[in-house]
């Protein structure tokens, strides 16, 4: 079960640039906080700034309780102006954080192989998943877990010191520097075939046209498969309605689910994409 | 330390305001379209504490809303297309009227139809649901097709809505107005002529933004409705108009913030507010708003609310 979110004053530890455009932001948050799900997010924005006026969702990447307080990681990639922003932030500077928000990801009991798919800075939800536990507590029985993380460059490979050591590890490039030369769903649909349908999950997180060739490459089979996905937000509570995206509602209906709420995490089976508004 | 000990002289009900026989607690309402249900903000706000819950704009029938992408941050600023997505009103008598029937606070209900007719029903519909204290009276959605800002732009269609609306039911009925218009105060008497017990405005601003490197407009939409602090003065210009052509009361909205903000809508005329894009930015928005009026109110020594509203100086202006 979520726990209450809450709107808490953080205070930036520190805050490391990790890879090109890539940052580690640690806040210190009070113990009131709210353990998030892994999938969850948390919607920050600085106090001191008019603007942007908007938060910034950014799914957690690590919760920690320490003596005294709460320290919270988000990996972040660079993407406009307030991850910009984000991402000079000093040590020492305050930040507000509403949160946890959404719906994370849900491992049923008969699941017996996880397949953890990341495009780039989308490691951080399964880095947390992995990390946090749960996915492998003692009652999980003989659960394995396998990571295809993907990325540009090795040096993209954010977060790669979270998986390796803690699952098996297949990784790839666009360049080839760091193990398979292609895109990581190619490097998946080689080894598809391999495990047992049934009893396997897939929990992914990625940019758009990564979870498109996710969605194509599992249409024929019967994996479950998980994705969390990323939207422009404003409220992150369900109360603008700004984040939507299309679900088929059956009988060639379409709905839309927030992301921030019914999400970030989705079945990729209900997921309608529409090329006309995607690109 | 002057001001706590004023406090203690604080007549209850300092911050009461009276909008055409509703009584609130407090001036400060929330908009339309960005509260929710209630609900959504009940982990960060004490619902009691509000003035009303104004709640997501409803329909006959529930509305899937416009395509995804529905909103773009700009300067000061945001663009929304969302398109009235909602519940419909069945669904929010059976679903979320409980939920917010164990708050003591005003619940007034947003309405939208596509015809004048579907106007008459959802009224007559909310009408005999407890719980629901007024009724707003959207005629001014930028971004649905049929409906909206259809009748709110023109003061006949204005005045057809409002008296029908008013017609059934004897709850309190609040016009709210769109500023995409030539002269708001037209359509302020128009809608006051036909029997609204009030007016709300500004609904948002027709605008626009551009992804320069897709050469593709940022909302699937292609325009949307911009508010958040850029608008205030805007807002607050249409709300000096309209409190000096009707006598009905007048709720300002549009980018307010802080206290400050709301005070400048209130001292300019407006009877109560309303605090939209703040919640999105600030979930406590509303609480701290709330507290910064009573700070003001004692600090100026100022025993009621109707010793504020309107006291604003033009004298040699």
């Amino acid at each position: 079960m979520a726990e209450k979110p809450s709107v808490a004053i953080g205070q930036v530890m520190e805050n490391r640039s990790v890879a090109p455009g890539h940052f580690l932001l640690t806040i210190q948050l009070p113990l009131s906080f709210a353990t998030p799900i892994p999938g969850q997010f948390v919607m920050i924005r600085d106090p001191e700034r008019g603007e942007p006026l908007l938060p910034r969702p950014i799914s957690v990447y690590d919760f920690q309780r320490e003596e005294g307080h709460a320290i919270l990681n988000l990996l972040c990639r660079v993407v406009g102006r307030g991850t910009s922003l984000f991402s000079r932030l000093n040590r020492g500077s305050t930040l507000t954080v509403l949160g946890p928000l959404g719906r994370g990801f849900t491992i049923d009991p008969d699941v017996r192989q996880v397949l953890l798919v990341a495009g780039g800075v989308g490691a951080a939800p399964l880095a947390f998943l992995l990390q946090e536990g749960s996915l492998l507590k003692p009652d999980s029985g003989k659960r394995k877990v396998t990571a295809y993380l993907g990325a540009g460059t090795s040096e993209l490979l954010t977060g790669l010191d979270r998986f390796q050591g803690f699952c098996d590890l297949r990784a790839a490039t666009d360049d080839g520097s760091c193990g398979y030369c292609g895109p990581v769903t190619e490097l998946l649909a080689i080894d598809l075939g391999g495990y047992d349908a049934k009893s396997t999950l897939i929990l992914a997180c990625g940019p758009a046209a990564m979870i498109r060739s996710l969605d194509l490459l599992l249409r024929d089979t019967r994996i479950r498969c998980q994705v969390s996905l990323e939207e422009r937000m404003a409220c992150g509570v369900g109360a603008c309605q700004g984040c939507v995206v299309a679900i088929k509602e059956g009988e060639g209906r379409i709905g839309y689910r927030m992301v921030c709420k019914d999400g970030p995490v989705f079945d990729i089976g209900e997921i309608l994409w529409n090329p006309s508004v995607d690109g | 330390m002057e001001i706590e000990a004023d406090k203690k002289t604080v007549v209850p009900g300092r911050l009461a305001v009276d909008i055409c026989g509703l009584v609130l607690k407090n001036p400060v309402m929330t908009a339309s379209g960005t509260f929710g249900y209630g609900e959504e903000y009940a982990p960060f706000c004490d619902l009691n504490r509000l003035g009303a819950i104004v709640v997501k704009g409803l329909s006959l029938e529930p509305r899937q809303g416009n395509p995804p992408p529905r909103i773009m941050e700009t300067c000061c600023g945001m663009l929304n297309a969302v398109g009235l997505q909602n519940v419909g009103v069945r669904a929010f008598i059976a679903e979320k009227l409980p939920f917010l029937r164990q708050f003591n606070v005003k619940v007034i209900a947003n309405i939208f139809g596509e015809t004048i007719d579907e106007y008459r029903r959802v009224t007559e519909i909310l009408t005999r649901a407890a719980g629901v204290h007024a009724i707003e009276v959207n005629i001014s959605c930028p971004n649905v097709k049929k409906g909206g800002v259809a009748f709110g732009a023109y003061p006949d269609a204005a005045a057809a809505v409002t008296e029908m609306v008013r017609g059934e039911t004897d709850l309190p009925v609040i016009v709210k107005l769109t500023p995409n218009v030539t002269d708001i105060t037209e359509i302020a008497r128009a809608v006051e002529s036909a029997g609204a017990d009030a007016v709300s405005l500004i609904n948002t601003l027709t605008g626009m933004s551009v992804d320069i490197e897709r050469r593709r407009p940022h909302l699937a939409n292609v325009t949307g409705g911009l508010s958040g602090p850029a608008v205030k003065p805007v807002a607050l210009r249409m709300v000096w108009q309209v409190v000096r052509s009707v006598k009905i009361p007048v709720i300002g909205i549009g980018g307010i913030m802080t206290a400050d903000d709301a005070l400048e809508f209130l001292i300019t005329g407006a009877s109560a507010v309303q605090i939209g894009t703040a919640n999105f930015i600030h979930p406590a928005a509303t609480m701290e708003i709330i507290d910064g009026i009573e700070d003001y109110m004692i600090r100026h020594r100022i025993g009621c609310m109707k010793d504020l509203i309107g006291s604003l100086q033009t004298d040699g202006c």
